[in-house]
């Protein structure tokens, strides 16, 4: 039988975890064998409704379940977290190329996160800690709105534990609870544990916090290549055909979504 | 390529021929009342051509169209404007049930507009099987075209008005009947059963062909001269280094949003996929989109990259002569002109070009 480009397989929502407010993490039990690499992305269909792409937050090694952590920005994300254990939801994909692990391979591996840009930053932190011998070290630095924001709450103190890891987190407004750094994730970019020769950074987050991490991280002296970034744009079929995806000479669903800023700092307002 | 004479007097039996196989689209004319202005000619015919099928037309509105159709001919016919192209979970794939269609009345514009459909429909990740199985199965008869419109500009691109490849019969007037030259096997075949009807083309026939083809490309080249249209070479170069010109505001003044520039455009391929329920059912629709419209590239949660009416102009050209030129080595616009002709704001790609150049170079020649 032709495959059918367009057709989404069915997906059973198993468990839905409250992460914040306005963020939540779905537990999917694929009804079709799937795996996808670290960094890919799904369009996540809600049946008689429509789709939206999505990057799974799971360990890529474990394919009889996957999760999706989303937050309500729109109309289909505010119908997602209308749904119950046991809906069956519509799943196209792994779509798009990933993070490209080889390439981090022996080197210090800072990654930036900002509020919900920690979900595919999880996937990816589950694969290093899969493979953490072949890394030279890996640095997280954390930054949400709140502390009400942080997303995997229960997480980040483990991940701390781990070998080879430096963690450090902070929050744009603090409140009496919170007795961590306040503060824009760029401040706490500086004395960085890593060796800028042998390093890669990968950013992930809202827009505007990528275009300011990754230009503190020219600064503190990273080159572009070594800058890794994870662009959100409009996207319809995740096939390179629909059109809405462009960056300049890309599609970020076919040649993306993980791009370097070496790839991108020649094209106009790829920050909008 | 064999070339053969058919007669006038016979086409219909050629067509009959092709319709109990195909679904055959030919051209009917319509008659505008509207005169073009046009400053430096007034001679440049004005009707317009519509495709019909066949089945459906009368014999006497049936002609051999002098240009281009108004439907965006390479892009209509492979992907509707809006159409199911997935039954959701409930399994096989939408298979092209209908017959194959043979599309007549294709120009060389259209023919250069399907290597930019191609690429996007059966390139990209992934080949998409409506498109595939009726750009497969569909019989192309293009034509030379006699004459052209105000709007037309293929040439300026170095697209000539004439077909050398790219379909499967190709059809050139002569006063009592036209060359056909037979473009592929499948053609071939077809032209073994109707052989009665065609003889070989003689040497005069030919020259003669070549001697009207060489004319009208003279005056096309006049008429665009008036245009100044920069060289298909330079247009990557002017759109990038024109990005923060205020050409983009400026002739985006009386643009209505309407649309109808990206709807009408054989070279535009954008879509969006779109959930509906029908017949009890969840199905899936393929519907075009554009960059010209308010939403296109907007994102959950309300960003929208392209919020402003001269961010849409710019990247219209963006994609057609940075990004296609990057992708696919050449420029995602045919010179049909069909874009020009549609705009209620009179908006022109020549124009825009033309400024745009010349902000950044010596005046065109
Ligand atoms: S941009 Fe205009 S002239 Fe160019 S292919 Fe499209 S409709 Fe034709
Ligand atoms: S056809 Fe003209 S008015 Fe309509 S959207 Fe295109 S540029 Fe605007
Ligand atoms: S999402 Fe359709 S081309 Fe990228």
């Amino acid at each position: 039988m032709k495959k059918n480009i367009y057709r989404p397989f069915e997906a059973v929502v198993e468990d839905i975890i409250s992460e914040t407010p306005t963020i939540k993490t779905f537990v999917f039990r694929p009804k079709e064998p799937f795996s996808f690499r670290t960094g890919q992305f799904i369009e996540l269909t809600v049946p008689g409704i429509g789709e939206a792409p999505f990057t799974p937050s799971s360990d890529p090694n474990i394919t009889e379940r996957f999760d999706v952590t989303i937050m309500k920005v729109g109309r289909v994300t505010e119908l997602l977290h209308g749904i119950t254990k046991g809906t069956t939801l519509g799943v196209r994909g792994p779509y798009g190329k990933g993070y490209p692990l080889d390439k981090f391979y022996g080197k210090d591996v800072l990654i930036v996160g900002g509020g919900v840009g920690l979900a595919p930053l999880r996937s990816l932190l589950f694969s290093l800690f899969a493979g953490i011998d072949k890394y030279n070290k890996v640095v997280l630095r954390y930054g949400s709105r709140t502390s009400g924001d942080i997303v995997y709450k229960e997480a980040i103190p483990e991940w701390a534990k781990k070998k080879k890891v430096n963690l450090v987190t902070t929050v744009d407004v603090g409140d009496p609870s919170w007795k961590g750094n306040v503060g824009l994730v760029t401040t706490i970019l500086k004395d960085l544990p890593v060796d800028l020769n042998n390093a890669v950074a990968i950013v992930c987050g809202p827009p505007i916090m990528m275009k300011f991490v990754t230009m503190k991280l020219l600064d503190l002296g990273f080159k572009p290549e070594q800058i890794y970034l994870s662009m959100e744009k409009s996207m319809s079929c995740g096939l390179g055909k629909c059109g809405h995806c462009r960056i300049g000479k890309f599609y970020a669903c076919k040649d993306g979504p993980v791009f370097t800023y070496e790839e991108l700092k020649d094209i106009h307002d790829i920050w909008d | 390529m064999e070339t053969y004479f058919l007669k006038s007097t016979d086409i219909f039996k050629f067509y009959d021929r092709i319709a109990s196989e195909y679904e055959l689209y030919v051209p009917v004319r319509v008659k505008t009342p509207v005169k073009v202005k046009c400053e430096y000619q007034s001679h440049l015919p004005t009707d317009d051509y519509l495709l019909k099928k066949y089945s459906e037309a009368n014999k006497e509105e049936v002609c051999f169209n002098e240009y281009r159709c108004v439907e965006p001919t390479a892009r209509a016919f492979f992907t509707h404007f809006k159409e199911e192209v997935c039954d959701y979970f409930a399994h096989p794939p939408k298979e092209a049930k209908d017959k194959p269609i043979a599309l007549c009345g294709v120009k060389n514009c259209d023919i250069f507009s399907t290597r930019i459909q191609d690429f996007v429909f059966l390139g990209g990740i992934d080949e998409d099987p409506v498109y595939k199985a009726r750009r497969e199965n569909a019989l192309i008869i293009s034509g030379d075209c006699p004459n052209f419109k105000e709007a037309c500009f293929c040439r300026a691109f170095e697209i000539n008005p004439h077909c050398n490849e790219g379909f499967d019969f190709n059809f050139s007037p002569l006063t009592d009947g036209f060359l056909v030259d037979v473009g592929s096997e499948r053609a071939g075949k077809l032209a073994g059963l109707i052989k009665d009807m065609l003889v070989p083309a003689g040497f005069g026939q030919l020259s003669g062909r070549q001697a009207k083809r060489e004319t009208l490309i003279r005056q096309m080249e006049s008429h665009l001269a008036h245009h100044k249209i920069p060289r298909k070479e330079t247009l990557q170069e002017i759109v990038l280094a024109g990005y923060n010109s205020k050409i983009w505001n400026e002739e985006m003044f009386t643009c209505v949003e309407c649309g109808g520039c990206i709807f009408i455009c054989d070279t535009c391929h954008c879509f969006f996929l779109s959930d509906e329920p029908r017949d009890g059912n969840t199905k899936r629709y393929r519907a075009w989109d554009g960059c010209l419209l308010k939403n296109f590239s907007r994102v959950a949660g309300g960003a929208n990259p392209l919020k402003m009416r001269h961010m849409r102009l710019r990247n219209r050209y963006m994609k057609k002569f940075d990004f296609f030129v990057d992708n696919l080595g050449v420029q995602a616009c045919c010179g049909c002109g069909r874009c020009i002709e549609v705009c209620p704001g009179k908006i022109d790609i020549r124009h825009i070009l033309r400024k745009l150049y010349e902000e950044k170079h010596l005046p065109a020649v």
